[in-house]
């Protein structure tokens, strides 16, 4: 009660607080981030539609990365252990984290998963987030390389219809090239509508199944991945 | 549905700020950039739930809106965006580079003593 009239209303007080939200996810991915640098590891965040070939991306690079180093995935899924089955055929080394009700994968996820598996120093770490155009964008996890894997038969907007994913991108994959010639695509258009929402990605034209685009794909990879390793070399 | 996380992180920072206060919280002052993809209505439907036999309970959750400004790439014109792409006031060509406008903050609680 307001001791000062006493005219029967509590007391109100404002604290100020200007805090971030996600301040604690942001906290575990510096702590990620960190880690992954100490230990040279090169991560990448792959983000993208459920169906966009992120898994079919990922077997494509660990049969063609053998002689550059090991190759390790985080798969995130609601729920099975498939797309984790299948990058181990490939010949990676994997850790499924099963999100359940999670939409997204949290930094905080990936520190755990950091604790169970066993990483070498120089790895590349692929991070498959869980397919779904909104919730990931948020959290960043510690990456140094974020990737939105789409593609044509997802429709020319998506940029436009998800633009916090898209301006999340370092490089934007559009994958399924291969299905180019059967769609009503066209590609200036979807160019267009990745530049406007975020003018600093690059796209990477690719086909996990023909393998067009898998050469440049690797080699976008491949010269981030030697920049990283040149910076954090001791 | 990243609303979630964010309710949960939320109340986990009042919490926090109040320590040991035994006061009642009445009103959270979020802003949230209009860029930030943050749909003000599932945050208030899921932090209401969460929110229950808390401090928290029943507080009204008032998010202030901050515009998202860019920099067309085409003639370099600085402009407030509308939702969550813009279209460049000077040249006309669509989006641009986003400035600010993706934060989302917690200004301030106010809270009554019990
Ligand atoms: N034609 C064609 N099909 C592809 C290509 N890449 C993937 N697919 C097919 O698309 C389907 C989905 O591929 P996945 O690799 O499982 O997609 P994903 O993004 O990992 O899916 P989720 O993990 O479930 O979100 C499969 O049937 C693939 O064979 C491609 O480049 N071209
Ligand atoms: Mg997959
Ligand atoms: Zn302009």
């Amino acid at each position: 009660m307001c001791d000062t009239c006493g005219c029967g209303t509590p007391s109100r007080r404002t604290i100020e607080v200007n805090e971030r939200l996600l301040a604690s996810n942001a906290t575990a991915a510096t702590h990620n981030r960190d880690h992954f640098a100490a230990r040279q590891i090169f991560t990448i965040n792959l983000m993208g539609a459920p169906g966009a070939g992120k898994t079919a991306l990922l077997e494509a690079t660990i049969r063609n990365w053998r002689d550059v180093s090991r190759v390790s995935v985080i798969e995130g899924d609601q729920a099975t252990e498939r797309d984790s089955a299948r990058v181990r055929a490939a010949g990676a080394t994997a850790y499924q984290v099963e999100t359940g009700l999670g939409c997204h994968l949290d930094a905080a996820q990936i520190h755990r998963a950091l604790h169970r598996m066993e990483l070498a120093r120089g790895d590349l770490l692929f991070i498959e987030n869980v397919g779904n155009l909104v919730c990931p964008a948020l959290f960043d996890l510690g990456e140094r390389l974020r990737i939105v894997v789409t593609s044509p038969t997802e429709g020319v907007d998506k940029p436009l219809k998800y633009p916090p994913m898209f301006r999340a991108a370092d490089i934007v994959a559009l994958n399924k090239c291969d299905l180019l010639a059967h769609l009503t695509f066209p590609l200036d258009e979807w160019t267009d509508y990745v530049m406007a929402t975020n003018p600093r990605a690059l796209i990477v034209k690719t086909s996990a199944v023909s393998g067009f685009g898998i050469d440049r794909w690797l080699a976008e990879i491949l010269q981030r991945r030697r920049a990283f390793l040149e910076r954090h070399s001791e | 549905m990243h609303e979630l996380a964010i309710a949960r992180d939320l109340l986990k920072t009042i919490e926090r700020t109040l320590g040991s206060d035994q006061a009642r919280v009445l009103r959270i002052d979020l802003s949230v950039g209009s860029a930030s993809g943050i749909a003000s209505e599932s945050l208030r439907f899921v932090f209401g739930i969460l929110a229950e036999g808390t401090r928290a309970e029943g507080a009204e959750l008032s998010i202030a809106t901050t515009p998202a400004r860019g920099r067309c790439v085409g003639c370099g014109m600085l402009f407030e965006f509308e939702g969550m792409i813009g279209v460049c006031p000077g040249c006309g060509r669509l989006g641009g580079e986003l400035l600010s406008g993706d934060e989302m903050a917690l200004r301030a609680i106010e809270v009554a003593d019990v």
